[in-house]
């Protein structure tokens, strides 16, 4: 058989193709309409870093000009100190505010001298300590160290306080009563002030 | 089939997350803010006497059995320098040490002396600065160094009137003040 065209069935050949080829696709995008993909979750997870902050208003160094022997002696002015925070009300039970010393031993020292926590003394009648107390309570939540810290407050935190501020005054004695005679000199020393919540 | 296992995946995540959070405000800190002391021990001298008065309860004029009863005096130090402590008794006024009126009694005829160790007249000079021209008597030196910066010594007064040959005495009281200071030298 002889199958070839002649020129003038060749344009309608190609028609007949072409549409054929539209036929063809238009019933695959009738089925493709209807598909759907699998759902994809995207968590999303924004942070507020909560707040806590501890800032020595006045009173950051503390002096007593003439310190004498076997007597209490109070510092002149208390340690003004703000504490900031905001929290999570959700997992935060209290603001806790700490005084220490690194070394409870050597709270002060003034040559070979020292004067230890348990003879430097702190109140906050806005707080715990309401009468004088001395340094020598345990650290909270980390913040401390053994035998040389004081808990200065502990502010229980809810949801109308979980962003808010306290000022405190901390008045600080040292209580030379039975400690043996001190040498004449300057004795120095550094109380942290740092907050914890728990 | 993968709906249900993307959907557990995207919420252990999301708890991950969470439970990072709450882990972080557990025990949260703040800064550490310091705060400096300083306790100045000053060097101190003092003498403490035992009675702020003496007294004879009657003068016997051209005599030297004109004894005030004794005054303890106690004298403390804490020091960081100095090679002495030294305890200075004086009259304001060495011509009159005691008066009674127009009646006065200089320093001359007052006579001192510690622990029973002897008289002397208050007619001495000043030590470091402590007491009058002929009006002074240094009761003790005590010498000091770094092993003895902190301490003390109690020691007794002893005073009289020595009016040998001192014109009769006026009826009446004498009164007068010695003063007791020490000095570190």
């Amino acid at each position: 058989m002889d199958f070839r065209v002649g020129r003038g069935l060749r344009p309608c050949l190609s028609f007949l193709a072409s549409s054929v080829v539209l036929a063809l696709g238009a019933r695959e995008a009738q089925a493709q309409g209807g598909t759907v993909s699998a759902a994809q979750i995207i968590a999303l997870v924004a942070t507020k870093t909560s707040q806590l902050s501890v800032t020595v208003t006045s009173g950051a160094v503390q002096s007593i000009p003439s310190l004498t022997d076997n007597a209490v002696n109070s510092f002149p002015a208390p340690v003004v100190i703000t504490t900031g925070w905001d929290v999570n009300p959700g997992q935060t039970n209290t603001v806790n505010l700490l005084a220490y010393f690194t070394t409870p031993a050597q709270a002060l020292t003034g040559g070979s001298t020292q004067i230890p926590s348990s003879r430097v003394l702190g109140q906050v009648t806005t707080g715990l300590p309401v009468a004088f107390t001395a340094i020598t309570q345990n650290a909270v939540g980390g913040v401390g160290t053994a035998g040389g810290s004081l808990r200065l407050f502990s502010q229980p935190i809810t949801g109308p306080n979980k962003k808010s501020s306290r000022t405190d005054n901390l008045n600080l004695q040292i209580n030379l009563v039975g400690f043996p005679t001190l040498a004449p000199r300057t004795y120095s020393g550094t109380l942290n002030i740092r907050a914890v919540t728990q | 089939m993968q709906r249900p296992l993307n959907r557990a995946l995207a919420a252990a995540a999301l708890a991950l997350a969470l439970a990072s959070t709450a882990q972080a405000q557990v025990g949260l800190t703040s800064n550490t803010a310091t705060v400096t002391l300083n306790a100045t021990k000053l060097s101190t001298l003092t003498v403490s006497p035992t009675t702020a008065t003496t007294s004879i309860a009657s003068i016997t004029d051209n005599s030297l059995a004109n004894q005030f009863a004794d005054v303890g005096l106690t004298t403390a130090w804490n020091l960081t320098a100095g090679t002495s402590v030294n305890l200075i008794g004086w009259f304001t006024t060495p011509a009159s040490a005691l008066a009674n009126g127009a009646a006065v009694i200089p320093s001359s005829k007052v006579e001192g002396g510690i622990n029973n160790a002897g008289w002397t007249a208050f007619t001495g000079g000043a030590v470091g600065g402590v007491g009058v021209a002929g009006g002074s008597l240094q009761l003790f030196n005590q010498a000091v160094a770094a092993v003895n910066y902190l301490g003390s010594r109690t020691d007794q007064l002893n005073l009289r009137l020595n009016l040998v040959g001192f014109p009769t005495t006026s009826a009446g009281t004498y009164t007068g003040t010695l003063n007791v200071q020490a000095v570190v030298q």
